[in-house]
């Protein structure tokens, strides 16, 4: 043993770090990926596995943006990278520079995994599925702020309703962190409750590019949205799990925006038509009533206060004519009176009583009824039915038994 | 979500309008009440045809500073 070398834990840990990195660069490993975590700080952590044999494998986050999917566990991939060793920890990985599914069919049978395991779950169920609104004046859109779809959709709205109101909300639509991206902005919209229907989507590409929307943190969001969803993936032919789980599928962005809201025109000559109902609604009820009246008035139902009216009208006739009479009676019975009295009044005329030899005495002017009133060595008029003299009163001579007048 | 906080005048108004339409339609009310709708019903008309006549579509675009507060910009197409 003495001449035996005697390494360090470190020593040979150096050797085997030198020995595997160097040995092993540039390598293509294929595959299937388990234990996938997305760690917080932007890298990859997972094993790539086949029957027999397992290795760690990381990739770091400045690669991670350049990936076009997201690998999920099960998918079959081929890893392209280096073996790097772990000294602290005496461990090895695979370093994976760039990450491919292997072949197109591999995606596929990750999209079919997932849609399955979502329709068992209830995600795509009709019930579930919210009615859009039918006169939608506030649009929220995921997409891109720099793709065709936001063009396409802004020029079909502008056509059709220029009233509505869009709100965008940028996102990745591809690579790795734009399903992230995707289900929050769902999420952000959902908070701020002032939106009447939300178009999430992006224009065509390769099933890697339209990856995001095959996602399930995606689906999950759309599920959640209480604010109705169309989903509009790439082409009329690509289908996503994201139209399955939407409140509608829309086969292209610009076919999104013309299912969401109706053609101003249409709406104009919708309210027009209301406004003609309406009027002849009204003309109609007008001269309806008017109709009903003029029946109303020729029915027999109507005639008979008609009748009832005649009726009194007759007893109010009778009562005039009592009036009249009453009247009449009244005038006459005044007249009569009014003779009577004036006869009276008459037989009251002291000219009369004159003529039968009576004569009234004045003295300044006013009748003197009484002797004792009568001013001594003063003139006095004494007053004839046909005439007066003036006479001098010499002296007055009293009736014993006549009483002072008071 | 509450509907009233989400509340859609446009929609609402139309509604209405249809819903005064479809009553005068069927004739069913007093021509007090009916002459009452059909007012309503002008004014809900011209409003929505106001609403109509906005001539250009409002594209804003919806951010979060770093606090998470949510802001609203207008839209420039790129």
């Amino acid at each position: 043993m003495e001449n035996e070398k005697i390494l360090s834990v470190s020593d040979i840990t150096r050797q085997i770090k030198g020995v595997l990195e160097l040995g092993f660069p540039n390598i293509l490993v294929q595959g299937e990926i388990s234990n996938f975590k997305l760690h917080s700080s932007g890298h990859l952590y997972f094993t790539l596995k086949d029957e027999g044999a397992q290795i760690s494998a990381v990739m770091w986050r400045s690669r991670v943006n350049q990936l076009l999917f997201r690998p999920t566990d099960g998918m079959k991939v081929i890893a392209r990278g280096n073996i790097s060793v772990y000294e602290p920890r005496g461990s090895y990985q695979l370093d994976c520079i760039q990450i491919q599914p292997l072949g197109v069919g591999e995606l596929q049978q990750a999209f079919e995994r997932l849609k399955k395991k979502l329709s068992e779950e209830g995600l795509f169920d009709e019930g579930h599925k919210k009615p859009l609104p039918e006169f939608p004046m506030r649009l929220g859109i995921v997409t891109s702020p720099t793709g065709a779809a936001i063009r396409d959709m802004i020029s079909v709205l502008s056509r059709r309703m220029p009233a509505v109101e869009v709100l965008l909300v940028p996102v990745k639509v591809q690579g790795i962190g734009a399903a992230e991206e995707i289900a929050e902005a769902i999420d952000d919209l959902n908070e701020l409750k002032s939106l009447d229907v939300i178009i999430v989507g992006r224009g065509g590409g390769s099933l890697e590019d339209l990856w995001a929307f095959n996602e399930e943190i995606v689906a999950r969001a759309i599920f959640r949205s209480k604010i109705p969803i169309i989903s509009a993936v790439g082409h009329e032919i690509d289908y996503s799990i994201s139209d399955f789980v939407a409140d509608l599928r829309a086969p292209t962005p610009s076919a999104a925006a013309e299912l969401a809201v109706k053609h101003k025109n249409e709406l104009i000559e919708l309210i027009r038509n209301f406004c003609y109902t309406m009027s002849s609604s009204m003309e109609n009820s007008i001269s309806s009533r008017r109709q009903t009246v003029e029946t109303l008035v020729h029915s027999y139902s109507f005639n008979r206060p008609q009748d009832l009216l005649r009726q009194r009208s007759q007893s109010v006739d009778e009562l005039m004519r009592r009036l009249e009479q009453s009247v009449t009676h009244y005038f006459q019975f005044t007249k009569h009176n009014l003779q009577s009295l004036s006869t009276r009044i008459e037989s009251l005329n002291p000219r009369l009583v004159l003529k039968r030899g009576y004569t009234i005495v004045k003295q300044h002017g006013k009748a003197v009824s009484s002797a004792r009133l009568l001013e001594e060595k003063q003139e006095a008029d004494i007053e004839f039915y046909d005439g007066r003299s003036i006479v001098k009163v010499e002296q007055k001579i009293f009736n014993t038994d006549v009483k002072k007048r008071k | 979500m509450s509907k009233k906080e989400n509340k859609n005048n446009f929609e609402n108004s139309l509604k209405r309008l249809e819903a005064i339409v479809d009553s005068l339609e069927q004739g069913e009310v007093s021509l007090e009440e009916s002459l009452k709708m059909f007012e309503e019903g002008i004014r809900l008309s011209k409003e929505c045809l106001e609403t109509l006549g906005k001539a250009e579509l409002t594209v804003k675009q919806l951010t979060k500073d770093l606090n998470g507060k949510f802001q609203q910009t207008e839209f420039e197409e790129q």
